[in-house]
């Protein structure tokens, strides 16, 4: 016994001892702080790379772009920049002038060369940025893009040093790439061709500068493959990283906290509502919720609405809870390609495809299946979303199942017959499975036709989707940027995100058409065009429109103007002392 | 013994290799692109094929080739999920955590398994026999998000005894590690108990106690000991199981260990990730395994190694 004892306690020391995860928490702010939970960790605090939501959180407090939306107008408005750009008359030419009084964190001045520095860095495929493509838009950045991967595929034969190779890049970069640094405070943007929601990528986080100066020397040319490795450490270390917007680098304990401190060269440093930002990282719901309970956290945005919690938190009159419309569509995707795995694919008849989406209400799916009473969608685009842009909500289906039948029998499916072996795909977590029951079940009663669902993991039903191996798969679609397109392009023909290969010339030719349009309203009339035509034809059943769901005070913390888009602004954030509490917004607890 | 340990030790890499084999075709056959969105979003082919190429995952035998380059000089290359972070980097930062939790999750498991198996064999077929083991069907039964649930609850949510997980002090420590223990400490208990009623009916103690040992002198003082090697046994794996972390664990007490990544990395096909983690589980297993075989010794001296 004695031995047990003394094993025992000797276990629970070496435990202590190396329990050596426990750092200490940075001294007070003085300014007032605000305390969020994050429902996933930061995976990478590099503006390029990225294109987590959870990241671009903290990276838009840490970057500024030139331009950024104000969460409480959502008007575009300049940052970095001193004012909106210089657009010349034929809508290609871009002129930014970067606002005089724009610093880094360590004072330096902020250049316009950051900014060419830090889109390059998007640019280039051995840094693997998740959104090289919206850059493409800019003239020459997708032939330097492809220039740059062939040529590190073929770097053997080149018979040129990495490090060559590499300042070679940097030439080809500055010689054909639209973006060029004028002087120190001017940067020249040249377009491949009009787009007109150019300004609003320029607003997105992946447009953000990186200080050159310093980032820089941990960018290493790979001596053997010729390619570029960016050490991690950069983005990682308080110490190292440089950052130009409202706040730095205080502490990043991976998984677990992670604390943005004010940015003592920041412009607009007077008007901030607080100077710290604590994000907590609690991947439990029910844990995070428990958390924000106990006054242990002001703001827990992006609460999962598939979690037990939501539809009662939903339901409930808290005034602390905040629901609303997200800028996104939750749907079913028909794969319109004329046979799947060798058999005919009745779903390539946009008749099937119609019957089968008017066969479901979506009012009792949102009312008693998810609980959550999102928007019922008739559109891909979600109305309301995008100013200007008018969905036409017309054009989409509704709830009719007598109509339905009909058009299944004008099909050559009457009552179903002929249409045997159909499966619905959908991916293990996330909530897919009980809506996924009560459409199958909609289907049968209204339809006659049985489909059986088939559930697989994550990354098979990717892969599933890219080859196209479905008839029917649950999708669903975020908007990245503030224009429709955002949306459309998913059903061009020639888009690698069509998983149901929906090729439709006409629908088509109007995106090209809207391409080339300049005047904004003619070009929104022309996209609700093509909108319209493709919802008749139902290459996707769209369901309901997703929803944001977070939880603050709105008597203690304001600066918080819920949207769509999740636009805000840490640094506009106030949060007041709790009630009963002697030291600011210290928890609660007792 | 020296020469098992050094034979041991020699055969570890050739073990490593044979798994790092298995793992490596399992990944490969594993479907699906990692450097896919969870929502579906791809990049044009183009930036897919130059994001494939960065990291190897065009050709097995890039990927190998790449993989054995910096293996040697101690890189297990970047993680895909943690796009940014290298997979040793995530490794040195969550090992420590889920040891520690796991040691802590250990010394819960040798008390409580200990206390409960010697009350059960002293007094064997009394209430507090059938009371232990109950107990300890309810460790072995009881699944750890039922117990760590309950435990989080009362005591961090009613009773704010303890934190609401995280990792910030070793207050932290205590639930998950009684969560973690609990189901050890039921095994523990019930070995102890069933050897300690057949060492208890052995010759050599009828001896000691015809002598006029006591019987609980001659439980604590001869029987415990033997009754300790099936439990030394069972606690080789059961470290190298439990301070590699546990997914569920640490997923409902927030702790950043490295537990989750024996889960998320498969279902992320994080595959620089999942050859790092099997390689350190695979490790630690052999090396408990040789530590446990080397106390067998030292407890019992009829054990020749």
């Amino acid at each position: 016994m004695k031995r047990t004892l003394c094993l025992s306690s000797v276990f629970a020391l070496s435990a202590l001892v190396l329990g050596c995860g426990f750092e200490s928490e940075p001294e007070p702010a003085a300014g007032g702080e605000v305390r969020f939970i994050s429902g996933s960790a930061i995976k990478t605090l590099d503006p390029q790379v990225t294109s987590w939501l959870v990241d671009f959180r903290i990276i838009e407090g840490l970057f500024e772009p030139l331009l950024r939306v104000n969460p409480e107008t959502l008007e575009l408005e300049p940052s970095a920049a001193a004012a909106l750009p210089k657009v010349s008359d034929d809508g290609l030419i871009y002129t930014f002038t970067i606002r005089e009084d724009a610093r880094w964190s360590n004072g330096d001045p902020l250049l316009a060369s950051d900014f060419a520095y830090g889109w390059m860095r998007a640019l280039l495929p051995d840094l693997a940025a998740d959104y090289a493509a919206l850059f493409f838009t800019i003239e020459g950045a997708e032939d330097f893009y492809s220039w740059r991967t062939q040529r590190l595929a073929d770097f053997q034969n080149l018979g040129i040093s990495a490090d060559e190779f590499w300042a070679q890049t940097r030439q080809r970069f500055a010689d054909t790439v639209g973006i060029e640094p004028i002087d120190d405070r001017t940067l020249r943007v040249t377009l491949a061709q009009p787009t007109a929601y150019f300004n609003e990528l320029v607003a997105f986080a992946p447009f953000s500068p990186v200080h050159e100066a310093t980032a820089d020397a941990y960018l290493e040319a790979e001596a053997t493959a010729g390619g570029l490795n960016m050490d991690p450490v950069y983005f990682q270390r308080p110490d190292l990283l440089v950052s130009n917007g409202p706040y730095l680098l205080k502490q990043w304990r991976f998984k677990q906290q992670l604390v943005l401190d004010q940015n003592p060269y920041w412009w607009n440093r007077a008007e901030m509502g607080n100077t710290r930002v604590v994000m907590q990282v609690v991947t439990d719901p029910t844990a995070a919720l428990l958390r924000y309970n106990r006054g242990e956290a002001d703001w827990y945005p992006g609460l999962p609405t598939g979690s037990r919690d939501a539809a009662k938190l939903v339901q409930s009159d808290r005034p602390d809870v905040h629901y609303g419309p997200a800028a996104g569509t939750y749907f079913y995707v028909f794969n319109c390609r004329p046979t799947v795995d060798g058999q005919a694919n009745p779903f390539a008849d946009p008749r099937v495809r119609r019957a089968f989406s008017m066969a479901v209400d979506r009012q009792t799916l949102v009312d008693n299946v998810t609980q959550l009473g999102q928007p019922v969608a008739k559109t891909f685009v979600p109305p309301a979303a995008i100013p200007g842009y008018d969905a036409p909500v017309d054009a989409g289906v509704s709830f009719d199942p007598e109509a339905a039948r009909q058009l299944l029998a004008d099909a050559g499916y009457p009552s179903g017959q002929g249409l045997s072996g159909l499966t619905l795909l959908i991916n293990e977590g996330g909530g897919h499975e009980d809506p996924a029951q009560f459409i199958r079940k909609a289907w049968e009663t209204h339809l006659g036709v049985s489909v059986q669902i088939e559930s697989v993991e994550r990354i098979t039903f990717s892969d599933r989707l890219k080859t196209g191996g479905f008839q029917v798969a649950r999708a669903g679609w975020f908007g990245d940027y503030r224009d429709p397109t955002t949306f459309h392009d998913k059903f061009r023909s020639n888009n690698n995100n069509n998983d149901g290969l929906y090729q439709n010339p006409a629908y088509d030719r109007l995106l090209e058409r809207a391409e080339a349009e300049l005047d904004p309203a003619a070009r929104m009339a022309l996209l609700a065009e093509a909108e319209a035509l493709m919802l008749a034809e139902q290459p996707l059943m769209p369901l309901y429109h997703y929803t944001n769901l977070e939880l603050f005070d709105p008597g203690r913390v304001t600066g918080l103007h819920p949207n769509p888009w999740n636009i805000r602004r840490l640094d506009a954030i106030t949060v007041r002392p709790a009630p009963g509490s002697s030291l600011g917004n210290a928890p609660n607890s007792e | 013994m020296l020469q098992l340990i050094l034979a041991r030790l020699i055969q570890l890499p050739l073990i490593l290799l044979v798994v790092f084999g298995v793992t490596f075709t399992l990944v490969w056959l594993l479907p699906g692109n990692p450097l896919d969105r969870p929502d579906g979003r791809r990049p044009p082919p183009e930036v897919e094929q130059a994001m494939k190429a960065r990291y190897n995952l065009d050709s097995p035998t890039n990927f190998l080739i790449g993989y054995a380059r910096g293996a040697v000089v101690g890189d297990f290359g970047p993680s895909l999920e943690y796009r940014g972070r290298t997979v040793r980097s995530i490794l040195a930062e969550g090992l420590p955590i889920s040891a520690s939790l796991g040691v802590a999750a250990l010394a819960v498991a040798l008390f409580l398994g200990t206390v409960a198996g010697v009350v059960g064999a002293l007094r064997p077929g009394s209430p507090l026999d059938s009371a232990s083991l109950g107990l300890t069907l309810l460790g072995i039964s009881l699944p750890n998000f039922v117990t760590g649930t309950v435990l989080l609850v009362v005591f961090a949510g009613l009773l704010r005894w303890f934190p609401v997980g995280g990792w910030a002090s070793p207050r932290d420590m205590v639930l998950p590690a009684v969560t973690l223990g609990l189901a050890p400490a039921a095994y523990i208990a019930r070995l102890i108990r069933l050897g300690l009623a057949d060492i208890m009916a052995s010759d050599y103690l009828r001896t000691a106690r015809a002598k006029g040992l006591s019987h609980t002198k001659a439980l604590f003082k001869h029987a415990l000991k033997v009754a300790y090697l099936p439990v030394l046994s069972f606690l080789g794996p059961a470290a190298a199981s439990v301070m590699t972390g546990s997914f569920v664990v640490e997923k409902v007490f927030n702790i950043p260990g490295v537990g989750e990544y024996f889960v998320n990395s498969v279902l992320n096909k994080d595959q620089f990730l999942i050859l790092g983690i099997v390689l350190v589980y695979a490790t630690m297993l052999i090396v408990f395994n040789l530590v446990v075989d080397v106390a067998y010794a030292w407890l019992d001296p009829r054990i020749e190694l």
